[in-house]
């Protein structure tokens, strides 16, 4: 009887690490069912430069608040304000997406200090 | 005296059975586990992992951005990164041919946003279902002048002004960004045969290959019958491969089936009648192809 119980004991913690590492690494999830509220940070910072330079293009202050809204729900606008001064804190993007970031956040009433210089940079250099 | 029993013969400390069983329940256990707790834990989710409805919104994203930068390598990059079963720019044109049809063309600005990915996957040479939802003349939008900039630091949300069109010169400047549309393709009937199955009653088949024999998808295919006609896209219906399409035929009536634009109609009309398979009745179905030429 000890030496079943034994080897379902050593068989069981072998098998689970064994699965552990392939479920983990090998064949993670591949769940298609996430929202764009869940997209991790760098991704939702995407999505708000696409939305911003969409915005740019077209003009459409009303389209652009909607879609961001998408993924940041009522706070759409004070999240655009704190993503573009997390952005130009860390120099997480380029020049010109913050440069669309800022333009946008302006039009919605969310300019703050730390945009300021890119504001300037936009209205001189075009 | 019973002699000793050999050593082999002794009961072993091991069970091979019981280890291989409870190896395997380990195995899944494991898996089971590892894909729950795994390394996407919600929160921090990949835009391939979105679910249809809110892939589709990424994408029409990857389009407006498209729309400002014509840059047409970083939206394919970014339409690849959404892992789509085929085509990229046909999972574009899917999902906007879906937001299209589900009221996304209420406004100016879903309209705006839905043209922006039409002309994306269109500069590709593919073809979708929204350019047809979408109404001829151009939006009459708005750009209002933007808003003063907020002088105060932390400034409250303001009102959003209406939508206003971009100034013609910003206009005429994506234009001209935007890479030219390549030449339409031409297709001519390649092949035309009618069968019988009787779980298949009265179909027509469409499939769209080029000249070496593959798959196009995403071409429009046409059904004309009396004063009505119908239009679909091959290569919606993945399960039956990325370049078909079928059309459900009544009986009694005359089918033409053409591609408009790219291929003549075909010469016969087509319609369904009696057939008979393994003795049983059934309604005769068409099968078509198109070549590319």
């Amino acid at each position: 009887m000890l030496r079943i119980f034994r080897s379902l004991i050593l068989g069981l913690a072998l098998g689970a690490l064994v699965g552990l590492y392939f479920g983990w690494v090998s064949f993670p999830m591949d769940a298609r069912n996430r929202q764009l509220s869940q997209l991790a940070q760098s991704h939702q910072d995407d999505y708000s430069v696409m939305i911003a330079a969409g915005y740019a293009a077209d003009g459409d202050l009303v389209g652009a608040s909607a879609r961001l809204a998408l993924v940041y729900g009522d706070e759409a606008q004070r999240h655009l304000r704190e993503s573009a001064e997390r952005i130009i804190s860390s120099s997480a993007r380029s020049l010109p997406d913050i440069r669309l970031l800022v333009a946008l956040a302006r039009d919605l009433g969310q300019l703050s200090p730390l945009m300021m210089p890119f504001l300037t940079l936009e209205e001189s250099g075009g | 005296m019973q002699p000793a029993a050999p050593e082999s013969a002794a009961p072993a400390a091991f069970s091979y059975t019981a280890f291989a069983l409870s190896l395997i329940a380990g195995l899944a256990l494991g898996i089971a586990l590892g894909r729950l707790l795994g390394p996407l834990p919600g929160g921090e989710a990949e835009p391939w992992q979105l679910r249809a409805e809110d892939r589709n919104h990424y994408m029409l994203a990857i389009a407006l951005e498209y729309h400002e930068s014509g840059d047409a390598a970083r939206a394919l990059d970014k339409l690849i990164a959404l892992k789509p079963a085929g085509d990229p720019l046909v999972a574009l044109a899917e999902g906007a041919c879906a937001l299209g049809s589900g009221g996304y063309l209420a406004d100016a600005s879903g309209i705006a946003a839905l043209r922006s990915a039409v002309q994306l996957y269109q500069d590709f040479g593919r073809e979708g279902c929204a350019e047809r939802l979408l109404p001829e003349a151009a939006p009459a939008a708005l750009p209002a002048e933007p808003p003063p900039p907020a002088a105060d630091a932390r400034a409250q949300p303001t009102p959003l002004p209406s939508k206003t069109p971009p100034p013609a010169s910003a206009q005429t400047a994506q234009t001209a960004r935007l890479a030219p549309t390549p030449l339409p393709r031409r297709f001519r009937e390649h092949s035309l045969r009618s069968f019988c199955d009787i779980a298949r009653p009265a179909i027509i088949e469409v499939r769209t290959v080029d000249y070496l024999g593959r798959g196009v998808p995403g071409q429009r295919i046409r059904v004309r019958w009396g004063e009505s006609e119908d239009i679909f896209l091959t290569g919606i219906k993945r399960e039956y491969g990325d370049n078909y399409g079928d059309f459900q035929m009544e009986e009694g009536v005359e089918y033409a089936v053409d591609m408009p634009g790219a291929a003549e109609p075909l010469a016969t009309a087509l319609s369904t009648g009696s057939c008979y398979s393994d003795n049983r009745r059934g309604l005769k179905s068409w099968r078509v192809s198109f070549v590319e030429v």
